[in-house]
């Protein structure tokens, strides 16, 4: 029901002998040929090596194949007037028939004409500066200032129109809920041009998806009685862009609930704003993590490495605390999950984790003392509250206890007394200390040779470094820069456990800059890999002048990988089969296994 | 219905741990008293707190979410002491719906009003009316003007809210967290109104 990764996978197999059409393209794979696949199943390595190449996308400079416009797989129109692109979508492919009330014909029509009063709105954002990396990209907090600035600007403002993304939240009436940039309440004039293209729109039984602005791109989402929109140049895909607008609106539920709607059904002038009084911060942060957080696109969660022992004495005591009446209990370090456990039959999904772990983290007054809160987790339940329990052990540790009780309060503070002590006595909180300083994966420390399975890393993940007289001579060739064979840094994505794990940034992938623009390259894989419509993607093979990006998709997991330009595509493939080796040697660490609430 | 501190689990049937509201009986020399502070966002109920049980002033904002748990012990001259179990709610609008989840079983609400606006002022008329209606009987009720070092910016007078309080049988104190200006005096006067526990010989259970 709100957990969207089903462990059924294995069942499906069991009961068919024949390989099903999954598991024959989860065994075909890169190889050194370009040629397709030769579609010939090797069953004894079929998740751990990548042999055949299947698609091969080479670029030579930054422009994207990919022209996403509108929700694929729905009927779709378009017009092109006066440089403004809009896509229409029907909801249902069906209702394109007599009963519709759209004709062929409509979308350019009603485009020509919303163009114009669009035009005023959108086309003027001219010509951005990068301004926004200065203030926008590094993964490290103290660089980052959180809430709301250039509070000062209005639409007028040039500055305001040079800002590289915004994001809206405004009601159906036109009223602004919220604004990245600038003041609501003085973008009144603005919010009303966006709603009445979203109300012309809609009232001829479609809605607006994307307009395209030159190289802006505007992207709604419509909510019930709340609209979201993003104008953006950053030339992310429209999938990506939405899926932003999501969560920007379960982080709206997660404060307020989706009853919020009914003040709409009492009143459509409502003005929500104040109820979301002091949250500015949550909503930036959130908006910042869509920048440096893969969690944003992955839809899964990362775990602070490990040793298996520790996550388990974590784990234990959370478990012994869940049953006792409590929904979730979660453990965390800034964003890596240490352990969580769910009651019987409760699940939780790795966006609501997200969301809440950013709403604690951006809430400065959590640190100060232990708090009681009332909180919705919109994947869970978007009507209801939960109240949520939440205690910083140190400055980057916290656990949060959710219950569906408003009664609570000092249950929880028990329960948190007693996991504090067994974290205490366990040194669970000093291990966490420990693996913050140590980092997680390294690409340098990439094994060479298979490691023994059962084999411990501890006390680091990257205890097995490569010999500097490597046989390979990978060294050699890559001049000691990145990992073997020009590995720059990579992703994993266990479909099963719904957790991904990313190594750590290093040079040449060391200023925020080149961070962020890695980010967005895996972004726009992310998003062309899970493309629908457009056929299975499993692996794909992609060369720009910034990097040779790899991906391989099974449905196991994927791997997203990045090389040096001048990588060689062999020694590429035969490394991403070592990095997911890898991360099955250390998955014990690495991963929360075993009592995972997914797998109820 | 002297024990004040007895009050909370007989009006709500909260789950009580062994180290819960409950955990450390009140007696007649070290009382336990859960305190509640309710007031508009802004007007520094976190800043008085913070000032009381770490005595430190943070002047950047950090708004109150939900609301946030403390606890303070003070000694009394006639070597009482007194622990505060404190509620520090979140003033923003979204959660004025759940006070009552907060103030219920509060032997003490102090009411906080910033005086340099009397919007607030205003706003905390409206928590002591709630108060008087939905409030634990023989609550103690202290209204405070905070910001007192801003007196140049003041919009509420003195005489207001001294008038105030006095209509509705509050203690009244304008405080300022930022210079520390009556915040013990705050909570000692408050420990001095508390009603006392009857000795020993009389009813001690729930
Ligand atoms: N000058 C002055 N400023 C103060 C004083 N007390 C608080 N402030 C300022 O007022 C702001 C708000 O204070 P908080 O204590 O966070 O307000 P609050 O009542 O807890 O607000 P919510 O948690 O949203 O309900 C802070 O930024 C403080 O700097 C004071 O005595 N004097
Ligand atoms: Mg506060």
């Amino acid at each position: 029901m709100t957990s969207e990764t089903s462990p059924s996978v294995s069942g499906d197999e069991a009961s068919d002998p024949k390989p099903s059409p999954e598991d024959q393209l989860a065994s075909l794979a890169l190889s050194e040929t370009d040629g397709p696949a030769s579609g010939s199943p090797r069953e004894n390595n079929r998740h751990n090596e990548i042999e055949s190449a299947e698609e091969e996308v080479q670029t030579n400079s930054a422009a994207p194949g990919l022209a996403v416009v509108e929700n694929s797989g729905e009927a779709v129109r378009r017009g092109r007037i006066g440089g403004v692109l809009w896509a229409r979508t029907n909801s249902e492919p069906e209702a394109d028939g007599p009963e519709s009330p759209s004709s062929s014909g409509y979308a350019g029509e009603r485009g020509s004409s919303s163009a114009s009063s669009a035009g005023s709105g959108i086309y003027e954002i001219a010509e951005v500066r990068d301004d926004e990396v200065v203030d926008g990209v590094s993964d490290s907090q103290a660089a980052w200032v959180p809430g709301k600035r250039h509070v000062d600007e209005d639409d007028a403002s040039i500055s305001w129109r040079k800002r590289k993304k915004h994001y809206f939240i405004l009601s159906n009436s036109g009223k602004p809920i919220y604004s990245r940039h600038g003041d609501e309440h003085k973008l009144a004039g603005f919010s009303a041009t966006l709603q009445a293209i979203i109300s012309f729109v809609e009232n001829g039984g479609d809605r607006v998806k994307l307009v395209r602005a030159g190289k802006h791109q505007v992207v709604f989402l419509v909510k019930g009685p709340i609209y979201l929109v993003c104008i953006s140049c950053t030339e992310e895909p429209y999938e990506s862009l939405r899926m932003q607008l999501e969560l920007i609106y379960g982080q709206m539920l997660l404060i307020l609930t989706k009853s919020v709607n009914r003040c709409f059904e009492k009143n459509p002038k409502f003005d929500m704003t104040p109820l979301l009084g002091g949250t500015d911060v949550v909503f930036s942060s959130l908006i910042h993590s869509f920048s440096w957080n893969p969690a944003t696109f992955l839809h899964a969660y990362t775990c602070l490495p490990l040793a298996y022992a520790t996550r388990q004495a974590a784990g234990a005591i959370l478990q012994d605390v869940a049953d006792s009446g409590v929904l979730f209990a979660i453990l965390m370090c800034k964003h890596k999950v240490i352990s969580l456990v769910g009651a019987q039959k409760a699940s939780l999904h790795p966006d609501d984790i997200l969301l809440l772990s950013n709403f604690v983290m951006a809430s400065e007054s959590f640190r100060t003392s232990e708090s009681f809160s009332p909180i919705c987790l919109p994947r869970y339940n978007p009507m209801a509250f939960l109240y949520a329990y939440v205690h910083y052990f140190d400055i980057d540790t916290y656990l949060m206890l959710l219950t569906t009780s408003s009664e609570a309060f000092y249950h929880l503070k028990d329960c948190r007394i007693r996991i504090e002590m067994v974290l205490l006595k366990s040194s669970v909180l000093s291990e966490i200390q420990r693996s913050m300083l140590d980092g997680g994966m390294r690409v340098e420390e990439l094994p060479l040779d298979p490691l023994p399975r059962s084999g411990s890393f501890s006390p680091h993940l990257g205890q097995h470094t490569l010999p500097t007289d490597s046989p390979d001579g990978f060294r050699e060739l890559y001049g000691g820069i990145g990992g073997p064979a020009g590995l720059w840094h990579f992703i994993y994505r266990s479909i099963f456990l719904d957790q991904y794990v990313s190594s750590e940034f290093s040079a040449p992938i060391s200023s925020p800059r080149q961070q962020k623009r890695l980010y967005r390259a895996y972004q726009k894989l992310y998003a062309s890999m899970h493309e629908r419509g457009i056929g299975p993607h499993k692996t794909q093979f992609r060369r720009d002048e910034n990097y040779v990006l790899l991906c391989w998709v099974t449905q196991d997991f994927e791997l997203y990988a990045a090389f040096d330009p001048l990588a060689d595509k062999a020694l590429a493939i035969k490394t991403c089969n070592r990095v997911c080796q890898w991360v099955k040697d250390v998955e014990n660490e690495i991963f929360l296994l075993g009592a995972s609430p997914f797998s109820w | 219905m002297g024990c004040s501190s007895s009050l909370p689990d007989r009006s709500s049937g909260r789950l009580v741990g062994p180290n819960g509201e409950n955990g450390g009986a009140s007696d007649a020399k070290n009382l336990r008293v859960k305190l509640v502070l309710l007031g508009d966002s802004g007007v520094g109920k976190s800043c008085i707190v913070l000032r009381f049980v770490r005595g430190q002033f943070d002047p950047t904002s950090k708004v109150t979410v939900g609301a946030s748990f403390l606890s303070q012990t003070i000694a009394l001259q006639d070597s009482t002491t007194v622990k505060f179990e404190i509620w520090d709610t979140a003033g923003q609008e979204r959660y004025a719906a759940l006070a009552p989840l907060y103030y219920r079983g509060a032997a003490v609400a102090v009411i906080v009003y910033d005086i340099t606006s009397p919007d607030t002022f205003n706003k905390a008329q409206y928590w002591v009316k709630e108060l008087q209606k939905h409030g634990t009987p023989d609550i103690v009720l202290a209204l405070v003007g905070n910001k007192a070092d801003l007196h140049e910016k003041r919009e509420v007078s003195v005489q207001d809210g001294m008038d105030y309080a006095e209509k509705n049988g509050m203690f009244f104190i304008e405080t300022s967290a930022k210079t520390a200006d009556n915040i013990n005096q705050l909570f000692e006067e408050i420990a001095k109104r508390l009603p006392r526990p009857a000795p020993p010989s009389s009813s001690q259970n729930p």
